[in-house]
């Protein structure tokens, strides 16, 4: 089979034809393509996402008139059986400037979510571009022999490599773009596992979060935020993340970026549990690692096991919140726990 | 082949709450061709009804019969037709009463027979109209393969000879089985009751004040009826599970409400019957109430859709977007504004002058100074200008009119039957 590498629109994510100047589906210019190996996923149905009725030709639903979610504004990635993801455009932003990239490092699952700076314009194109890209530096994983010590060392940097990747497709993403006074821009948050180890990197406040069964949850990204830098101040969470400045994120992806070295940070579950990636679209409504994990869980009674339907469970319900931004959530589930990373590095 | 078009006039917006949607969608028909090209196939009836009570003694029938005559000049070849006389009984008047068919196509012998026939016609006897619709429904009934079935009626007065309910159940009975223009000569009949026949059987209502103008009339009522290639469309509505039709109203060329014409396609879809097309377009206002969704929410409010013989050939999609900008929220839709003030127009004329009529003067100034008020600001010069026959305008951006003691009854009735018609918006 012949290796194609396909061209796809960086604003909706067509694959564009051959020699193609502007997009055939959105009309937003190719002159600076993002290039990726695969297609973008289609839509998993033409089922309307409010009331499951048939969307007709005209793209509104049959039975209860919602507009069918473009491409770019909704989708869904299942990479496997335990990871799955869904981003969607919310209801108050005219836009999508999430995106979402899954994929696997072999069997290490790979989760990437970026969130476009909304006050920035074209930050969709540079949202797409930097996840796609950081994740297809992160599937290609490690060279480090299983049970060395130095794996997550060995994923820490490569996390920071996929950040820089990621930088690099926004910047070829966007072209001239990058000039502006206002650069499209984005955050950047990913996460591998591979076995009990969770290795999570980020860029502003797109999060991480480890949701065991039993246990205590936790963040483990830290926002790098407006609100962050206040509670480190000595506010209160919740009055933190309410004052004007919460979402200002202090570090981020785009040509003016002050800096785009992820931190990262790991974590090794001692059970099993949900690993959480998601965006502020999601956590504004539930921020607490304890009640994120709550409301994973009530999710799965609703959607069932599969990590698709328990994202796209999760985001129904961010809608209901109101949809004040775009919303991207994406899960693994780590099921068995073989051993801990200390008891692999006995055995080694 | 036919084709139809449409356009959506609205403003989508919605404030934070707000559930109804309005909007105007006009309906272009293109290459509808001509019923003259298809009356060859013979799938074109056309039969002319004629008042021959006693009261059409005089210049009236003559003026008739040689109406009819033009009338038939007019049909094209190859079209069903058939003449009726109706009094206090309706008679067929071509073909002659002993014919062994009711109803033939036309051709040059037939033509010269039917304003033979036509110039026997002699009034006498009453008028009960219910008896000409019903012999004009069993008369068509001979001709299931003439899918386009136009008739006109003419007459000079009441529906006398018979309870009023009579007239309207007979209506009823021929509703959706031919279309009728329905014309009164000079100032002795009721508008109500003809506007009653021409609404329900999709035609117009007109009076004609001198008997000489009558030929012209139908032959223009003819012409305009040949000119119809497409026999039968149905504007449908579809609306969202769980919101409400609230009206569905044709305003041009005249204000004619169909919500009570629905039949359903389907349980989220009504068909509502528009009758036979020319190359022309007509205005529907749409109103259509739904749930209020979030902020920011975008929602299909209803699919305007032309069906011919059950296949759609064109849809319109009506829209709401609740947004939070007063700015977008905020803008009336001329074409919306302008039809609503029509409407109320056409309702407005009516109300003053069936309370004129019955003595209520106070509700009859009210109501014909809005009407006033609507004509300046709607910018229908012919309606204002019928108006000032009927009363004496002393403010008329205000309303404020009194009502002529010396108003013709003429005046009165031509400006109740032009009530419906409306201008278009200036584009």
């Amino acid at each position: 089979m012949d290796h194609v590498v396909s061209v796809a629109c960086g604003s909706c994510g067509t694959v564009a034809q051959d020699g193609s100047k502007f997009c055939e589906q959105c009309g937003a210019p190719l002159t600076a393509p993002v290039a990726v190996a695969v297609p973008p996923p289609a839509p998993s149905t033409r089922s309307c996402r409010a009331c499951g009725g048939t969307i007709a030709a005209d793209g509104y639903c049959q039975d209860c008139g919602t507009p069918a979610a473009t491409e770019r504004d909704h989708w869904s990635e299942a990479p496997s059986a335990s990871l799955g993801g869904v981003c969607d455009r919310g209801i108050r932003h005219e836009k999508n400037e999430d995106a979402m990239a899954l994929g696997l490092a072999g069997d290490a699952p790979v989760l990437v979510v970026c969130d476009g700076v909304s006050s920035v314009p074209d930050s969709d194109i540079a949202s797409l571009a930097a996840a796609r890209a950081a994740r297809d530096v992160l599937v290609q994983g490690i060279s480090v022999p299983s049970g060395d010590t130095t794996r997550v060392a060995a994923w820490s940097a490569l996390l920071v490599r996929a950040a820089d990747a990621a930088n690099n497709a926004i910047a070829t993403a966007v072209g001239d773009l990058a000039e502006r006074h206002d650069p499209p821009s984005c955050t950047f948050v990913a996460a591998v596992v591979d076995g009990p180890n969770v290795v999570a990197g980020w860029l502003g406040d797109s999060r991480v979060y480890w949701l065991p069964d039993a246990g205590d949850p936790i963040q483990l990204s830290s926002d790098d935020s407006g609100a962050n830098e206040l509670m480190a101040l000595g506010l209160s969470r919740a009055k933190a993340e309410a004052s004007a400045q919460a979402h200002a994120i202090t570090r981020w992806l785009g040509a003016d970026a002050p800096d785009i070295v992820p931190r990262t940070a790991p974590t090794v579950a001692q059970g099993p549990g949900w690993v959480l990636v998601c965006s502020d679209g999601l956590w504004n409504y539930c921020s607490e690692a304890s009640a994120v994990a709550e409301l994973v869980r009530t999710s799965q009674e609703v959607a069932g096991p599969a990590p698709e339907k328990i994202a796209a469970e999760l985001v129904r319900w961010a809608n209901e919140q109101g949809g004040a931004d775009n919303i991207t959530a994406a899960l693994h589930r780590i099921e068995v726990v073989h051993g801990t990373a200390t008891v692999d590095t006995v055995h080694s | 082949m036919a084709e139809f078009h449409t356009e959506v006039f609205q403003n989508e917006f919605l404030s934070e709450g707000a559930t109804d949607v309005h909007a105007i969608v006009t309906v272009t028909s293109t290459g509808a061709g001509t019923a003259g090209a298809a009356s060859a196939t013979g799938t074109v009836a056309e039969i002319v009804m004629v008042d021959t009570s006693g009261s059409m003694q005089g210049p009236n029938i003559d003026a008739a019969k040689y109406a009819a005559q033009v009338a038939v000049d007019q049909i094209a070849d190859g079209t069903w037709f058939a003449i009726i006389g109706g009094s206090h009984v309706a008679q067929r008047a071509f073909p002659y009463p002993n014919a062994p068919v009711a109803i033939v196509q036309m051709e040059p012998g037939a033509r010269r027979e039917a304003k033979r026939a036509i110039s026997l016609m002699s009034p006498t006897g009453g008028t009960a109209m219910s008896t000409w619709l019903r012999l004009a429904d069993q008369v068509f009934s001979q001709v299931p393969q003439a899918k386009q079935r136009h008739a006109i009626l003419l007459t000079d007065g009441k529906n006398e000879s018979e309870p009023r309910e009579e007239l309207s159940k007979a209506i009823r009975d021929v509703t959706g089985r031919f279309q009728c223009d329905a014309r009164g000569v000079g100032a002795r009949w009721e508008v109500a009751e003809l506007r009653e026949i021409a609404s329900a059987l999709l035609g117009t209502v007109d009076l004609i004040a001198n008997p000489s103008d009558i030929a012209e009339d139908f032959r223009q009522l003819v012409a305009a009826s040949m000119s119809k290639g497409v026999a039968d469309a149905e504007l449908r509505v579809w609306a969202p599970q769980g919101a409400q039709v609230l009206f569905v109203r044709r305003v041009a060329p005249t204000v004619e409400d169909l919500s009570t014409r629905r039949t359903e396609v389907n349980p989220l879809t009504g068909a509502y019957p528009t009758g036979a097309w020319g190359d022309e377009a007509r205005d529907y206002h749409v109103a259509i109430r739904v749930p209020s969704k979030p902020v920011g929410s975008e929602q299909l409010a209803a699919r305007v859709q032309i069906a011919v013989g059950g296949e759609v050939l064109t849809s319109a999609l009506v829209k709401a977007r609740w947004s939070d900008d007063s700015a977008l929220t905020a803008r009336i839709n001329p074409e919306v504004a302008h039809y609503t003030g029509q409407a109320e127009l056409a309702s407005a004329i009516q109300e003053g002058l069936a309370a004129k009529a019955a003595g209520d003067e106070a509700t009859a100034t009210v109501k014909l100074g809005r009407a006033v008020q609507l004509a300046q600001e709607t910018g229908n010069e012919e309606a204002t200008s019928r108006l000032r026959r009927v009363v004496d305008i002393d403010d008329e951006e205000k309303g404020t009119v009194r009502l002529k003691r010396d108003a013709a009854k003429l005046d009165e009735m031509a400006l109740d039957t032009a009530s419906t018609k409306t201008t278009r918006v200036r584009r």
